[in-house]
């Protein structure tokens, strides 16, 4: 019961260091919430409070033009009581969320499916951290702990990812169908995960007894997630009342873009500059560009859909049109799965620290343009694509030394050789 | 920034160091990779093929609704719609039998016509159906309602009536109805043989004059040129041409903006409302059917003159203060005194009254002693002199309210340089009358304006190809069309209410897809620059994706080459 007294160790802590900081800094979370790097139009919890006020007063949430989150959110935090006048039920319980999310992920790290899978067994398997080491990596991280203390409505979708993933590699593939399904509905883009999260639980039932055929695998899959989709939106059809009201204020919310508010992504502000004819083109492309990868990165690494999937997070961390730092906490969360490849990767050093940059310095310049009035939008802008580029440079190398520990599978005499770019 | 996985190969597959040892070559790519690097890149391709290029297509492609060029064009042109002007003038007579009063109309209409020399504009005699002939003066205030009748507006009816004692016919209009009253002896009743008679002659020639400044106006705004009438005098050509000088442009929506000016702390009240309401609202309602008004009012205290204007000077021999006539144009102070220029669509009508500070009191024109003048296509100034009250240390001071009684004179004034700010003509003293005219002339003005601004759009649509047509401006442009078809028609069939209210219609709705916002901003946006908007994204995407089919296609066509050979 060693590791179980480590688990309960690093929950303890984690739970423990949260609720000392909401009691030794009681307006951290409601500045937490006010900041763009955490909370996005599509995330934010203040926003949530205006739709749940609407909602609990029977007036449509999506009436004043504030709230862009999905419906079912709203009876749930109904039940939790006031968030203004008893905070600390609504942070426990997003505590609890997040201790949730490492539980899952304790699960996908047992599970051992990134260093071995049907068609791959990575060279160094035997470098790696356990459970709870990945799982106190993802607790005590920063971004973390800063987006469950703002209480951004991400985590759900965090939620949703990470219990599809351990679903997955835990063979319970209508879970994993029915949790991405669910954070589908919450964000629309996990969506994009359905094709590697077929594949590992395809490829999971191929290591059991009854092998399925592909075909009609994946199609029963579809059809579950969309299934699932369809009964959320009804469910949400039931509450609001008003169906395409709800669906333009959520998910066309999502896909035009309307709301430029700054975040720490790409797209707002090249949708401040960009000519009004030519919006919806670079609104096309840049979507296209988000989905671009699924399919590349899918059938260069066949097998090893888990890699996929956390490219993928990476990805969206960059390139989704509302991301937060909630986005690279999950990306980062399933980084240290792939322990094995770190000894790999080349700039991490030089990702760290762009990375690390931009994280304090983004704050800073985001108050010289705000608020102090000394600095302007490219000040912030030039933040965000330092703290892009610094996730860019870790994603390709992550991926670099996928690809190189795939080589060095198939080449076993040329292990650890230097590579030079010519 | 690409991560883009096909790429991240290359580095391993020529992986090679050849200073330190040359027996390490990179081993061959096994076919598995070579498979898996056709996949990422068909992947790719297939994105932007099967999603990208429909959504370039479906998002770039420029709308552009079909308009009837050739039918806009013909409009431009005037091959469509040649305007006329028929108007009815009901000749009402009393006391003679029916025949005579037939052959009196018809001698009439003969002198009128040959009178007439400008044959768009022509007069029309009828008998009145009652012969009572009482129902005169209505016309004005049934304007409401002149869409919905199908028979001609009546311009004028002229009643005969005998009166003993007279040499000559004589003749009285009315200024407050559209009536005019000839006054004959009864001895002058033309006979029936007789081609011509005194009395018809006059009647003829007091019409032909009553419609002469109307008749030389629409011709000018017709022909753009008034030497073509030869009764017209060049006097009346000047006044005419020096009236539409003045007027405002046509607007649906005129904003009248009533201003107080003083230098000092009074008068600081006014009686605007009851003055508004006594003089300016029954003009407003007898406008309604041009153009639609709103009206604001303000009262400034302490407005300086501009420290460049000419200061009043004192004149001895006539004990006031003087303006000098060419220093009027720097009275209003335009850059102090807040005369927003524009309230929101729609031109605004400035009127000043200026009450002169106690010590310059009272103010006039120099030259002629007027107190109140036009500024052309602005607005008007009127002088208010108010009696000075002494308080106890003599010295003189402005009353601090300004009642209805005073202002008065100013409004007055008001109502007529409002008249001439629209373009009323001047003549006949009848005010019915003279809307009438206005009435005919905007409608002749709208008319030719929408039509030209449909040749303009033709134009537009034609030379620039690129420019989007919203299915917005298709439409207007349609109702214009038939707008202007039902004024044309109106206007043969003498329906002038009508003919305006289809007008003003036309000219709103070419206006609109004229000035359509989408249309106007492609203008700027050249074919060339789309090169600027699309490359600084597309580009870096592209070449590296556009440099793997290439090698791909290049490979594949190897691999044919070795396979056939």
């Amino acid at each position: 019961m060693a590791i179980d007294r480590r688990k309960i160790a690093v929950f303890g802590a984690a739970f423990v260091l949260r609720l000392l900081l909401i009691c030794i800094f009681p307006s951290l979370p409601d500045l937490l919430t006010g900041r763009v790097e955490v909370s996005t139009p599509v995330s934010s919890f203040k926003r949530l409070q205006e739709g749940l006020f609407l909602y609990t007063r029977n007036v449509s949430p999506y009436d004043g033009g504030v709230f862009h989150q999905a419906p079912l959110l709203l009876p749930l935090f109904a039940l939790l009581p006031d968030a203004k006048s008893s905070p600390l039920p609504t942070a426990i319980f997003y505590f609890l969320v997040d201790l949730l999310n490492a539980h899952a992920l304790i699960s996908i790290s047992a599970s051992g499916q990134s260093v071995q899978s049907r068609l791959h067994s990575a060279v160094r398997k035997h470098v790696r951290w356990d459970g709870v080491s990945v799982a106190a990596l993802f607790l005590f991280n920063p971004f973390t702990i800063a987006t469950c203390l703002a209480r951004s409505t991400n985590v759900f979708t965090t939620s949703g990812i990470l219990f599809a993933v351990s679903n997955a590699v835990g063979g319970n593939s209508i879970n994993a169908m029915l949790a991405l399904g669910f954070a589908s509905y919450l964000s629309l883009y996990p969506a994009l995960l359905f094709i590697p999260l077929v594949l590992l639980c395809y490829d999971r039932r191929l290591q059991g007894p009854a092998p399925p055929n592909s075909t009609s695998f994946i199609v029963q899959h579809g059809g579950l997630l969309l299934a699932t989709v369809a009964g959320l939106l009804g469910l949400s059809c039931l509450i609001t009342g008003n169906f395409w009201e709800f669906i333009s204020a959520t998910y066309g919310f999502h896909l035009l873009v309307p709301d430029l508010t700054p975040n720490v992504g790409l797209w707002w502000y090249f949708f401040i500059e960009m000519f009004d004819s030519f919006r919806e083109f670079f609104l096309g492309v840049f979507w296209l560009h988000l989905a671009s990868y699924v399919g590349g990165l899918t059938a260069h690494f066949r097998s090893q859909p888990l890699f996929v999937i956390t490219s993928l997070l990476g990805i969206f961390a960059i390139f989704k049109p509302y991301p937060s730092i909630s986005d690279a906490s999950l990306f980062f969360a399933l980084l240290p799965l792939y322990r094995h490849l770190f000894p790999l990767m080349r700039y991490t050093f030089f990702a760290g620290a762009a990375i690390l940059y931009s994280s304090l310095l983004g704050p800073a310049f985001y108050h010289l343009w705000i608020y102090a009035g000394s600095g302007n939008a490219n000040f912030f802008y030039a933040i965000t694509l330092v703290w892009s580029l610094g996730l860019s440079v870790l994603l390709a190398d992550v991926i670099f030394a996928a690809i190189r520990d795939e080589w060095e599978q198939e080449n076993p005499e040329r292990v650890g050789l230097k590579v030079r770019q010519v | 920034m690409t991560t883009k996985t096909g790429d991240q190969e290359s580095p391993l597959a020529s992986q090679v160091d050849p200073q330190t040892s040359v027996s390490r070559v990179p081993p061959p790519e096994t076919p598995a990779a070579v498979q898996t690097r056709f996949r990422v890149i068909a992947a790719f391709w297939a994105v932007i093929i099967f999603l990208g290029f429909p959504i370039w297509w479906k998002t770039t492609s420029i709308y552009r609704a079909s308009l009837p060029l050739e039918e806009m064009v013909h409009w431009a042109d005037g091959k469509t719609c040649r305007p006329v002007f028929p108007l009815e003038i009901h000749l009402s007579t009393p006391s003679l039998p029916y025949i005579e009063a037939q052959h009196l109309l018809r001698t009439t209409q003969h002198t009128l016509d040959d009178l007439n020399e400008f044959a768009a504009h022509h007069l029309r005699l009828k008998l009145a159906n009652d012969t009572t002939g009482d129902h005169t003066g209505q016309d004005s205030s049934e304007h409401v309602n002149y869409a919905a009748r199908e028979t001609p507006d009546t311009a004028l009816t002229v009643r005969l009536l005998p009166q003993e004692g007279l040499a000559s016919p004589r003749s009285e209009l009315h200024a407050a109805t559209t009536q005019l009253d000839v006054f004959y002896p009864p001895s002058q009743i033309p006979v029936s043989s007789s081609s011509n008679s005194p009395l018809s002659t006059f009647i003829a020639a007091e019409l032909q004059q009553l419609y002469g400044e109307e008749k030389a106006t629409i011709a000018h705004i017709l022909s753009g040129d008034t030497a073509r009438l030869a009764s017209t005098s060049p006097q009346l050509a000047e006044d005419i041409s020096r009236r539409l000088r003045r007027s405002m442009k046509y607007a649906e929506t005129y904003h009248l903006s009533f201003s107080l000016f003083t230098p000092g702390a009074e008068p600081s009240s006014w009686d605007i409302e009851a003055a508004v309401n006594e003089y300016v609202s029954p003009l407003l309602q007898a406008l309604s059917p041009i153009s639609n008004f709103t009206v604001d009012t303000q009262v400034q205290l302490y407005a300086n003159f501009a420290p460049t204007a000419p200061k009043p000077e004192y004149d001895e021999s006539e004990a006031v203060w003087t303006l000098k006539k060419e220093g009027l144009s720097a009275f209003v102070n335009a850059a102090e005194w807040p005369l927003n220029p524009s309230i929101g669509t729609g031109p605004t009508i400035n009127f000043i009254l200026y009450v002169p500070d106690p010590s310059q009191s009272p103010l006039v024109v120099k030259e002629n002693s007027a107190s109140s003048w036009i500024v052309p296509q602005w607005g008007g100034v009127f002088l208010l002199n108010p009696p000075l009250s002494n308080d106890e240390q003599g010295s003189r001071s402005n009353p601090a309210h300004l009642s209805l009684g005073s202002l008065g004179p100013a409004f007055m004034t008001f109502s007529h340089q409002l008249l001439t700010l629209l373009g009323t003509p001047s003549t006949p003293a009848s005010l019915p009358l003279r809307l009438q005219t206005s009435i005919r002339i905007r409608a002749a003005t709208l008319l030719l304006s929408a039509s030209s601004t449909m040749g303009s759009l033709a134009r537009l649509t034609e030379s620039l190809p690129s420019i989007p047509i919203p299915a917005t401006v298709a439409t207007s442009v349609s109702t214009t069309l038939s707008h202007l078809t039902a004024t044309c028609s109106h206007l043969r069939e003498g329906r002038f209410g009508a003919a305006l209210a289809s007008a003003r219609v036309a000219e709103t709705e070419a206006e609109r897809s004229f000035f359509e916002k989408s249309m106007v901003g492609q203008v700027y946006f050249p074919d060339e620059h789309k090169v600027a908007v699309y490359l600084p994204l597309l580009g870096p995407i592209g070449v590296p994706l556009v440099v793997g089919l290439l090698r791909e296609l290049k490979r594949i066509a190897a691999k044919r080459k070795a396979k056939a050979s």
